[in-house]
């Protein structure tokens, strides 16, 4: 590999992170707000026990919050035994890891408005396909 | 005669990013502490404990990126995962996007620039959307949620990052 090329090319991706610190700094500050604020059972007591409505709530909630992915599979596997539908669970659980809403201004900030929309919506309504076609097939398998 | 100020002049200054957003979360806290002090500090110190878990992950992207840029003509990547680069773009996409770890926030970084090099928005979004499947945590999901459900998840999320590309290609050629 070229050498100076190499460093030319390091110093600029050192001064883009450095650029974009301060959003950085803001989403993870952010996020440590949403999970301390947001309790799980805050989350738990949103659902109703009704399939399609849950399914928004939690795709909805799981978009809201924020944190490391286990944590999703906790509250979502306590929603289950308490009875919740695999639906709002599966909508839950997915949109805990797809859509951001505490990495929406850092997103709209390097794509632009038009890709950020574009791709939450998409990503939005996909959580829906996904969990009605994973739980349909789930069921069809047992 | 043009001197060198001029030059500098004529460039454009680049902005950081978030000068206002910091501020305002920064405020956002101070009240948020005369509310409750302790969930606050709580909240201060989780974040805290987030960079800290990110700082290695955040060295290997800038790294990364410098290698990728360093050995990447624009042209090639133009060939990998430009609008010529047909079935090898998406695997790249899916699998760049199962493989890369940390939050989808570190990436954003790298993908802005390689969206500067005329790489298509479709297989950015396959890419974000594909990040879903967690590979350090299936173990912990199917524990949770069983193999079957594991597995279906998986497949539909492949399925559902392609087709969101897909629509996205056809947003961005019915556009031009």
């Amino acid at each position: 590999m070229d050498y100076p090329a190499f460093m030319q090319a390091f110093y600029k991706s050192v001064k883009g992170f450095a650029l974009n610190l301060p959003m950085l700094i803001s989403v993870i500050l952010l996020s440590g707000l949403f999970e301390v604020f947001i309790t799980p059972e805050m989350l738990a007591s949103l659902f109703s026990g009704q399939a399609f409505y849950d399914s928004l709530i939690g795709t909805v909630s799981g978009g809201v919050s924020a944190g490391q992915p286990f944590i999703s599979y906790l509250i979502g596997g306590e929603l289950l035994k308490s009875g919740m539908s695999y639906y709002a669970v599966t909508a839950f659980v997915l949109s805990w890891v797809t859509l951001g809403v505490v990495q929406l201004p850092y997103e709209y900030s390097l794509f632009g408005g038009r890709f950020t929309l574009t791709r939450n919506l998409l990503a939005f309504i996909f959580v829906l396909l996904i969990s009605l076609a994973t739980v349909q097939t789930l069921q069809l398998l047992s | 005669m043009k001197t060198q100020t001029d030059n500098t002049q004529s460039k454009p200054k680049q902005k950081i990013n978030g000068r206002y957003l910091l501020p305002a979360v920064l405020l956002g806290y101070a009240l948020l502490y005369v509310y409750s002090s302790d969930k606050t500090i709580e909240a201060l110190l989780s974040s805290l404990s987030t960079m800290l878990h990110l700082l290695p992950v955040f060295l290997v992207v800038i790294v990364l990126l410098g290698i990728f840029t360093a050995l990447m003509s624009a042209k090639k990547i133009a060939r990998l995962l430009g609008k010529q680069s047909g079935i090898k773009g998406w695997v790249i996409a899916v699998f760049g996007g199962i493989l890369s770890h940390g939050s989808s926030y570190i990436w954003y970084q790298m993908l802005a620039n390689l969206r500067e090099q005329n790489v298509r928005d479709s297989l950015l979004v396959t890419f974000l959307y594909a990040r879903a499947i967690k590979l350090p945590w299936l173990p912990l999901m199917v524990s949770y949620f069983g193999y079957t459900f594991t597995v279906l998840l998986m497949f539909y999320i492949i399925i559902g990052a392609l087709v969101q590309g897909l629509i996205v290609e056809k947003i961005v050629k019915h556009k031009h």
